[in-house]
């Protein structure tokens, strides 16, 4: 591999970081690569790919609360890194590495539907609150009729060796009148080890029929938190079919017959003649 | 800076499991100069090859590989067959018939199914080496239902690689053993999607037992061996059902968060009452 190449198959690898886990990786990949001004420029695009695929959350420049950097929230072109908080209506410069964000600029928000999305935001941050214990939400309105609604929530305990991350995003058409849905779950075990759960699901939901309003806002999250928690509950039961069926049917705790082996038995049998004849230790 | 390999062998611990070949083959490109410490040291899936003597499966890995053939435990040959292949001694050869004997005997009987592998070495310090391996998959019928019945299109996997080194001293033997499992579960359905629990776990134990003979070695590794899959099947159990389940009810809660709070405050209310 040439010098390009090493820092492509990097990137490629940096964009599999689990949870939390991106700069114990980039520390990891700067000593196999060993060559820092190559690597900046040439994992550049793969941080950008990374945070925007994780709902990577940054303080807003405004207000107290967090915001996700998301493809919906972009203002500007796609390499500009210009994003925005719909919820104080600021666009700010996102530094991908440093993940901080600066040079804010007050926007003006779509005000055909801006209501609707304000209605939207404030409820989904009531359902964050109720079922996340460190969720972030953020509500992106695009053109007067798509909504996009993406929500996260981080654990990290490196202590213990673990990390889990859940992302939801529903997308709202309002001309069409659909609302697709997609769950996202990574969590990652490594004391010894390194298990790693990934889950992925398409919820089904149906947009209310009454124009947009506070009320079908609310009737709209209402929705998403029925399907959600039907969808960890179904979840909890694959745990149990996994752990109950499929874990036994590989491998048995003990044998049919409930003893340990008899060692001495199944060594015994066809071994004895044909071992004794050589007595002694090895490379004598 | 620190070292190339500690950090390599770091990556792949943090990467997905589901992608050890693929990201592995990324880091032997980047750094071929590491390549066999790195295949020495990553634990990648174990394949499963077709012994064209005996018409017999065994298990490949690192440790019966010369260049870029396998020796199966059945016939000792080497496929592509090699000339000067590197094979245990005539004595330790007739040892690791016999391992791989009681070792098929223990597969049945834990496993029933899948396919098991003993491979011994000589050791320079006239002591010897071996990895037993196990390895059994569960695809979904025909019907597209798993064996168990669990899920429409369900698959699994497990492999377990034992690597011990045996010593001598005397009548008793030192045996090292580092062992890791390797257990993937798969599952898609309607109601839950896609399902990926991967991973591996490693452990390691030392153990001292008396020799009689050679045959008491396959018994001493027998018995070490059959106690740590016991334990890391334990293990397994709890970190794969257990802990990533509550790491998933850490980051949400079915019931509202100040519902439970509410009820927890409730309870301890009542616990004070009754204690009165």
């Amino acid at each position: 591999m040439n010098a390009q190449e090493r820092v492509n198959a990097a990137a490629n690898l940096l964009v599999q970081s689990p949870p939390g886990e991106i700069n114990d990786c980039l520390t990891d990949i700067r000593v196999i690569i060993n060559d820092d001004n190559l690597l900046q420029q040439g994992i550049d695009q793969a941080l950008r790919e990374y945070n925007i695929a994780q709902f990577v959350t940054v303080q807003s420049p405004k207000g107290d609360h967090h915001v996700i950097i998301s493809d919906a929230g972009r203002v500007g072109g796609d390499t500009e890194d210009r994003f925005f908080d719909p919820r104080t209506k600021t666009s700010f410069f996102f530094d991908h590495l440093s993940l901080e964000a600066s040079d804010p600029n007050t926007e003006e928000a779509n005000e055909d539907i801006e209501g609707y999305r304000a209605a939207l935001d404030s409820a989904a941050q009531e359902y964050i609150n109720e079922h996340y214990k460190e969720g972030v939400t953020s509500v992106f309105a695009s053109g007067s009729n798509n909504l996009t609604i993406q929500l996260v929530a981080n654990r990290y305990n490196p202590q213990n060796f673990w990390s889990g991350r859940w992302r939801s995003r529903y997308e709202i058409d309002l001309d069409a009148k659909t609302v697709t849905g997609k769950i996202l779950v990574t969590v990652h075990y490594y004391e010894q080890g390194n298990v790693q759960l990934t889950t992925e699901f398409t919820p089904t939901l149906t947009l209310p029929p009454s124009s947009p309003s506070p009320q079908a806002a609310r009737q709209l999250i209402a929705q998403i938190t029925e399907q959600e928690n039907t969808y960890q509950t179904s979840l909890s039961d694959t745990y149990h079919d996994l752990g109950e069926k499929r874990f036994k049917t590989l491998r048995r705790a003990l044998p049919m017959t409930r003893n340990k082996i008899d060692w001495d038995k199944v060594t015994g049998y066809k071994l004895g003649a044909e071992l004794t004849a050589s007595r002694g230790g090895f490379g004598s | 800076m620190g070292d190339v390999l500690d950090s390599m062998l770091d990556l792949m611990r943090r990467l997905p499991p589901t992608r050890i070949e693929e990201n592995l083959n990324a880091l032997l490109g980047m750094c071929p100069e590491y390549a066999d410490d790195l295949l020495g040291s990553v634990d990648q899936p174990l394949k499963l090859l077709t012994d064209k003597s005996t018409g017999r499966e065994y298990l490949a890995c690192d440790y019966n590989r010369d260049g870029d053939s396998y020796r199966s435990p059945w016939s000792n040959e080497y496929d592509p067959p090699l000339e000067d292949g590197t094979v245990p001694s005539a004595k330790l050869r007739r040892l690791e018939i016999a391992a791989n004997d009681a070792f098929d005997t223990y597969r049945e009987m834990y496993y029933e199914g899948g396919v098991s592998s003993v491979f011994l070495w000589d050791q320079d310090d006239g002591g010897f080496a071996g990895v037993v391996l196990f390895r059994k998959v569960i695809s979904p019928d025909a019907s597209g239902q798993a064996p168990d019945g669990t899920s429409e299109d369900a698959t699994g996997s497990w492999q377990s690689i034992h690597v011990f080194e045996a010593s001598e001293r005397g009548r008793t033997a030192h045996y090292k053993l580092t062992s890791t499992v390797m257990l993937e579960l798969v599952t898609k359905s309607a109601g839950v999607g896609d399902v990926n629990l991967s991973g591996s776990l490693t452990r390691q134990n030392e153990v001292d037992a008396s020799i009689s003979d050679q045959s008491s070695h396959i018994a001493n590794t027998g018995r070490m061996i059959e106690d740590m899959e016991i334990k890391m099947r334990n293990l397994l159990q709890e970190v794969y059902f257990g802990k990533t389940r509550d790491i998933v009810y850490d980051l949400r809660s079915v019931e509202g968060l100040e519902r439970a709070k509410q009820q927890r405050a409730l309870q301890k209310e009542l616990v004070g009452l009754i204690k009165r």
